[in-house]
């Protein structure tokens, strides 16, 4: 059975009738899992992208290949898309004044100056 | 691997009036002030219905030529000779069907599944890369598509990944490291046909010939004739012109050519020392057309043996389907 | 001292079912079920060709064989030690899917039993397989279970590919003509017949767990013949097309 392919594998392939209709149902590639990955002991897992799987196992097994198999690595997590609970991109403006409350950090607090000042008054 | 050959589809005047209505023209405002203050768009972002509608449209074609790109690399899988390049063509073919699961990834963000692009391309609907339709003859094809093809690719994706929406960027990075080993290891089997035997380095100029216009039509139409879309540049989703692009590829690659002995079939073919651009006869464009449409020597092929592929799986998709399980598309 | 004609004997028979079996399933790169999957699998076909050529580089090494391009590329059929198992064509994926169960948890204990061989090549190769061999074992005991337990048609796949390769996967376990009695006095590994048994305690618990019937090992009859030199007839066509290219001139360098 040849194909007439320049392609020995395809060769060797029942391929069907030129136009042939095929059609993948909805669904039918499974459900997505957001996968993370860590590079090192030690570092956060770090969102690198996703894969469709049928079940958290299944996307474990294929996340190891898809995601670490060149770079370093040594664990990953994978977690359904649909559970992942995000703000909505318009609440963005929740964070807007994070950077001036100034006495949330080290800088917020002149305790130099005040030092200074003091060793001046003497 | 994927090109400029991108063939931006042409909205239907009517049809666009009617979505633009949605467009509202604050949210518009602030969306442009964004791209162009170099932030990037992110899924849940508001968008114009026509940015997303030509992102889908850009990135599909970019993933359906990753998994077609596989099948002509793909016939020299089982020849390949010695250990190292066995190992390094499979990993090469794997790499591309890597960058097509990115590639579906980033364009499930914007809300169509990936059923459906698989769809739209096994019934023709959906474009790929012109190049791959083209016939891999001998392991020398395998040389050129790794060393030329992949050059290609990288000026186009380098220009992409620098685009406005945040997925597509994300895997662009991914997909542009892991083409640096392609382009290597091309390069690699290039200089080892080039520098080898007399059969080995006719071999690879026979290839080189062959492959010499589908290279060249591979970052898409001049410029002069395909309809500027100035609204995509500004949204940064076309990131530089076909001729732009097809010029920088001939100023890095040429010289690499030519400095192995070997020759490219365009007499006209020099850089010009004045405009410091390159100047080329212009490849037969109806050629170009006709091969998108169906006319290409393998076209009929790369779908049939997508479709096997497809049908012969369905069993194992469909036995582990849970249809009432809740199901969102990729959050970023 | 060793007896290197046996050693040979072992690392020949090991290096050709790795080299087959990669080879094969390198055929599904870009052809799989589903995306994720062809990658997973085509991994662990580039993982099988890379412990055959490790396995030949022992041999060139250390053993005054061959270069292992040469040895692999341009060898005769009759010469090849590969066992029928990896010998045949893909067909569906639930053979495919069968074949590397049985063959990589046989790879599995093989090397397990490696990591104590007197032989010190073998204990370094096994220490450096260990973690792509967990892998393979993962993966494929993961879809042997998933797969018999995803309704009738699937099940009936999975049955009937099992019942297809379990004497083929026996004949994996073929003992030597020769050698067998020195390799196990030496310490080299533990002989065929132990890591048969090792295989089936290995098998045995993920098919109950699957629900999928193992035959009565004691009336089936391993298929051998490979690791003397008597193969499928698929065997030779294989060896004809990957050397294709080499072939067309043995002494360019490629």
């Amino acid at each position: 059975m040849s194909n007439d392919s320049l392609d020995p594998r395809v060769n060797r392939l029942k391929l069907g009738p030129a136009g042939e209709v095929v059609k993948v149902e909805e669904g039918e590639n499974w459900n997505i899992y957001e996968v993370f990955h860590q590079e090192k002991r030690g570092a956060h897992h770090e969102h690198v992208g996703c894969v469709h799987a049928p079940d958290p196992q299944l996307a474990l097994v294929f996340a190891k290949e898809q995601f670490a198999r060149r770079k370093k690595c040594v664990n990953l997590w994978v977690v359904k898309s649909a559970d992942i609970l995000a703000f909505d991109v318009e609440d963005e403006d929740m964070f807007a004044n994070n950077m001036e409350k100034t006495y949330r950090d080290a800088s917020g607090f002149k305790v130099m100056e005040k030092i200074n000042k003091f060793k001046q008054s003497k | 691997m994927y090109g400029g050959g991108y063939i931006f589809d042409e909205p239907n005047r009517n049809q666009l009036r009617e979505e633009q209505q949605h467009d509202e023209p604050e949210k518009l405002a602030a969306f442009e002030e964004r791209i162009a203050k170099g932030e990037k768009i992110e899924p849940g972002d508001w968008m114009p219905v026509e940015y997303r509608r030509q992102l889908i449209r850009l990135i599909e074609q970019h993933a359906h030529s990753e998994i077609i790109g596989a099948l002509p690399e793909g016939t020299w899988i089982t020849r390949a000779p010695g250990f190292k390049r066995k190992l390094a063509l499979i990993a090469k073919v794997q790499d591309e069907i890597g960058h097509g699961q990115l590639l579906y990834n980033a364009a499930e963000t914007l809300g169509k599944s990936r059923e459906a692009m698989i769809n739209d391309l096994l019934s023709g609907k959906s474009k790929y890369s012109n190049v791959f339709n083209y016939p891999a003859e001998t392991w020398a094809d395998v040389a050129v598509i790794g060393f030329l093809i992949d050059a290609a690719a990288i000026v186009n994706q380098v220009a992409n990944a620098k685009g406005s929406y945040g997925p597509y960027c994300r895997a662009l990075e991914r997909i542009c490291y892991e083409e640096s080993f392609h382009l290597k290891q091309g390069h690699d089997a290039f200089i080892e046909l080039a520098t080898g035997t007399p059969a080995q380095k006719e071999m690879l100029q026979d290839a080189l010939n062959r492959w010499w216009q589908p290279i060249m039509h591979f970052f898409g139409p001049p410029d002069k004739s395909s309809s500027h879309s100035e609204k995509l540049m500004q949204w940064k989703v076309k990131m530089a012109s076909n001729d732009d692009m097809r010029n920088q590829f001939l100023e890095s690659y040429v010289p690499k050519i030519w400095e192995l002995g070997l020759t490219l079939p365009d007499p006209a073919l020099r850089k010009n020392a004045e405009t410091g651009r390159w100047e080329y006869t212009d490849p037969d464009w109806d050629e170009f057309f006709r091969v998108i449409n169906g006319g290409g020597p393998c076209n009929m092929e790369r779908l049939q043996v997508r479709k096997w592929a497809e049908e012969k799986g369905r069993w194992v998709r469909k036995a582990l389907m849970k249809p009432t399980e809740k199901r969102v598309l990729p959050v970023a | 001292m060793m007896n290197n004609a046996a050693l040979t004997d072992l690392i020949i028979k090991m290096a050709d079912d790795e080299l087959i079996q990669g080879h094969r399933n390198s055929e599904w790169t870009g052809l799989g079920p589903v995306m994720e999957e062809d990658i997973a699998f085509s991994s662990m076909a580039q993982d099988k060709i890379g412990h055959a050529w490790a396995l030949y580089r022992i041999l060139h090494e250390d053993l005054g064989g061959k270069h292992p391009d040469t040895f692999a590329f341009l060898r005769p059929e009759k010469e090849f030690k590969s066992s029928h198992l990896v010998e045949m064509p893909n067909g569906e994926y639930d053979f495919s899917l069968m074949r590397h169960f049985l063959f990589d948890l046989a790879e599995a204990i093989r090397y397990e039993s490696l990591q104590d061989s007197s032989y010190e090549p073998f204990r370094l190769l096994s220490k450096k397989v260990k973690g792509e061999l967990k892998y393979h074992t993962l993966h494929a005991n993961a879809w042997i279970m998933q797969l018999s337990r995803a309704g009738e048609e699937s099940y009936d796949r999975m049955q009937q590919a099992l019942n297809q390769t379990i004497a083929l996967a026996a004949g994996i376990f073929e003992p030597s003509q020769h050698y067998e009695e020195a390799l196990i006095d030496d310490k080299v590994y533990p002989g065929e017949k132990e890591l048969y048994h090792r295989w089936l305690d290995r098998i045995y618990p993920v098919l109950v767990k699957a629900s999928l019937n193992l035959p009565e090992m004691s009336a089936i009859v391993p298929v051998y013949g490979g690791r003397h030199g008597l193969h499928t007839p698929h065997l030779q066509p294989l060896l004809k097309e990957m050397s294709e290219v080499f072939n067309l001139d043995a002494e360019a360098s490629w």
